[in-house]
């Protein structure tokens, strides 16, 4: 009898805290229109942050690395080789950044919305960690083996960039440039996100 | 350089530069070259008396500015072989020695200030990294065509 009264009030008590904890979160959610839109600004310069598909498509061009060995000499296909090289680790090292800087804005303004899909965070999650993991595994790739090493893992992070951003932005969908300025929504904006 | 200007006034500005002055030029690089060169570099903003006079200075800079960054997207979405014949043919154009043109634009890399302005920064870079290798070729390649002629001829 003295076990159940004690299991009783301890769920009662778990009860008033996940109560209090709830009416918590709501007052947070709702967040000043300050905050929201910093939020979007946010979200808006790291989507920027990505270069267009079509300029990263440019970059690792294989038309350009069999011009360069047909028409060059060797100092100048050493030259395209690091030139390349180059550019190539900076973008993957962005796109590292810009994850990383996605990451932790999601973090910072998940708690603005109340009604998070538990779903699509664990997919973004997941999306996060292994789109970090491949920029890390393809940083090193270029760095030992030049820009036209993993073609492959190239094609890999752009896509998934493009799909953690697509998930992200469902998901903070609360952040919808219409909602918060009207003057800011310009989905033309959005054309570079890998 | 954010004008309120009227679109329509703006995209009618551009055609008229698309159908008047760029039109001689064949090339993205000449134009984007030559609307960089309409820029006045300490305001930023675009001049052009004729477009200005038909508009006004306000349209005829929006006008050139939406020109500039186009030509330069097609400059930047150009492989290193078109960028070589461009860069061919553009040195033709200046009727510039290409020895001087050479030395010229690889020491003062007159590209990098040719880039419109808010472009991404390693969008430029690579531009310029094309540039710098596009010169290469190019260079090698008068190279051998100077020697040509030379090993061609009889030997005495």
């Amino acid at each position: 009898m003295i076990q159940l009264t004690f299991s009783l009030l301890v769920g009662f008590a778990l009860l008033v805290i996940l109560y209090f904890f709830v009416r918590g979160g709501k007052v947070s959610a709702e967040g000043s229109a300050q905050q929201l839109r910093e939020a979007r600004q946010t979200l808006d310069s790291l989507q920027f942050s990505l270069l267009p598909n079509d300029l990263v498509h440019r970059i690792f061009a294989k038309e350009d690395l069999e011009y360069v060995r047909r028409a060059a000499p060797s100092q100048v296909q050493s030259l395209f080789l690091s030139e390349r090289k180059d550019i190539s680790l900076a973008w993957v090292r962005r796109v590292r950044g810009a994850i990383l800087g996605l990451m932790r804005f999601h973090r910072g303004h998940a708690r603005l919305y109340a009604q998070l899909n538990l779903s699509t965070e664990l997919l973004l999650a997941f999306n996060f960690v292994r789109l970090l993991t491949v920029c890390r595994l393809l940083e090193i790739a270029l760095y030992v083996r030049g820009p036209y090493a993993a073609p492959g893992m190239v094609r890999t992070v752009a896509v998934a960039a493009g799909k953690v951003c697509t998930i992200s932005e469902k998901s903070l969908v609360f952040l919808k440039a219409n909602q918060i300025d009207p003057l800011r929504n310009d989905p033309s904006r959005h054309g570079a996100s890998v | 350089m954010a004008f309120s200007t009227n679109y329509t006034n703006v995209d009618q500005a551009a055609d008229d530069l698309r159908r008047r002055s760029l039109a001689h030029m064949a090339a993205p690089l000449e134009r984007m070259i030559y609307l960089g060169s309409t820029r006045d570099y300490n305001t930023g903003l675009y001049y052009h008396d004729g477009l200005a006079s038909r508009f006004s200075e306000m349209v005829a800079c929006q006008a050139l500015a939406n020109c500039h960054r186009e030509a330069y997207q097609q400059v930047l979405q150009s492989s290193i072989e078109d960028l070589v014949r461009q860069l061919d043919s553009y040195i033709q154009s200046t009727n510039s020695a290409p020895r001087d043109f050479i030395a010229a634009w690889k020491n003062l890399q007159p590209y990098r200030v040719a880039v419109p302005a808010e472009t991404d920064p390693l969008a430029a870079e690579f531009l310029c990294s094309n540039f710098k290798i596009a010169l290469s070729i190019w260079e090698a390649h008068q190279h051998d065509r100077s020697r040509q002629p030379l090993d061609a001829s009889p030997p005495q």
